[in-house]
């Protein structure tokens, strides 16, 4: 018998959002690993929260009209104070600035200042990098190569630091995962290389709290990198140990 | 006051993507949804009084254009002009490019919802708020918000089908 009907829509939607606690968190980690009835309710959750925010993911990168920056800067900044024409000045980022979408190009062009945040922040757990430059690429290494190699999203231990989030196979074949890191307050996408990942995409998370309260709620960035070359659905859980047992091989 | 004023402004200029894609999700007409932003950071600024100390700018800010939104849908009703987002009359949906296919069917699902399920919709699911955010966001009770989500979502996935 199964087991799904002990948990009730609310539950399921409230595990996707993030909002339950780590005790009960833990105990529903459990029952989807035994239960593929819970499980697909809680994929279909999770795709759906995921498509709303992939679907307005551009808005962020659109450029910010310039009414928009004068009605924010205040009724008593002076209007010719910033004379910046059509170039979008964004806030110097820290404090509560929202995590800036990057670009391929752009974040490459950040990834090392990035990497060396990820890198101390990661290295104060005890554990070794999890990102490492190998023929001019990023690849993940330690920790992070295995959780995408070995770690399924659906039976993962709710504090487990890295956390894997969507796996699905990019337009070329290959295989994709998306992670967060949870003591270094980050994010991204690794896709299968040959027998290594490639670092797709890596960006801060903007939450306050400073650790990633969910898979769902990627940076905008990740989401992008995402959008961009994800081929049909993401896995199902099925699907995902398939892959897994596959060694991650890419199909064409 | 002057570097509060400084601090606030910086901290709004740091949201407008976000409240420029709440706005986004409520009206499918980028100008209605600028103007949207627009009236909503000059009420904020007006009421800057009553940010409380310690609160979420963010919420406060996403909480007054809900307000904003309501009035102008209100407004709208009483001139009798369409107070469904389809307005399309004067300006263009979307500049070309701006919405992409996905992004319009998933709002063309939204803007079917009830107004009070597409706002706890759009804070939580668009935006990733908290559900204590949202509700201090939209100033209804947890329980409410959760229940407005929960209908909210089974329309959604209803609208939407499985495969994106």
């Amino acid at each position: 018998m199964s087991a799904t009907d002990e948990y009730d829509n609310e539950t399921v939607t409230a595990y996707v959002d993030g909002e339950l606690e780590a005790a009960r968190r833990a105990e529903i980690d459990a029952a989807i690993a035994k239960d593929a009835a819970l499980a697909a309710r809680v994929d279909v959750q999770r795709k759906l929260r995921a498509r709303l925010g992939q679907a307005f993911a551009g808005v962020e990168r659109e450029p910010v009209p310039e009414r928009l920056l004068a009605a924010a800067r205040g009724p008593e900044a002076a209007p010719t104070q910033s004379p910046r024409g059509n170039v979008v000045p964004f806030p110097a980022r820290g404090t509560r600035a929202p995590a800036q979408p990057w670009r391929a190009r752009e974040w490459l062009a950040m990834a090392a200042s990035l990497l060396l945040g990820v890198a101390i922040s990661w290295r104060w757990l005890g554990a070794g990098e999890p990102v490492e430059m190998q023929g001019g690429a990023l690849v993940a290494s330690n920790q992070l190569a295995t959780a995408l190699d070995t770690q399924l999203a659906s039976s993962q231990p709710a504090d487990a630091d890295v956390r894997i989030g969507l796996s699905f196979k990019a337009r070329g074949g290959d295989f994709c995962r998306s992670f967060t890191l949870r003591g270094a307050a980050s994010a991204g996408l690794a896709c299968r290389a040959g027998d290594r990942w490639r670092i797709e995409a890596l960006a801060k998370s903007d939450d306050a709290s400073g650790e990633l309260r969910q898979a769902a709620t990627l940076p905008p960035a990740v989401l992008a990198a995402i959008e961009a070359s994800i081929d049909g659905d993401a896995l199902d859980a099925e699907a995902e140990a398939a892959a897994q047992g596959a060694g991650w091989k890419t199909t064409r | 006051m002057i570097t509060g004023a400084e601090e606030l402004s910086e901290q709004i200029v740091g949201l407008l993507p976000r409240l420029r894609r709440f706005a986004r999700t409520l009206s499918r007409n980028q100008h209605d949804a600028d103007d949207l932003v627009q009236a909503a950071i000059e009420r904020a600024w007006r009421h800057q009084s009553q940010l409380k100390p310690g609160a979420s700018l963010a919420s406060w800010m996403f909480g007054i254009m809900k307000n904003a939104w309501i009035d102008d849908r209100r407004a709208r009703g009483r001139r009798g002009e369409v107070a469904l987002p389809e307005d399309s009359g004067d300006h263009p949906a979307v500049n070309p490019g701006d919405m992409n296919t996905e992004m319009w069917s998933v709002s063309e699902a939204m803007a079917k919802l009830p107004e009070e399920q597409r706002l706890a919709i759009a804070l939580v699911l668009v935006e990733g708020l908290s559900y204590k955010e949202a509700a201090e966001a939209l100033d209804i009770p947890m329980g409410t918000l959760t229940s407005r989500l929960a209908r909210g979502r089974t329309a959604l996935a209803a609208a939407l089908g499985g495969a994106p």
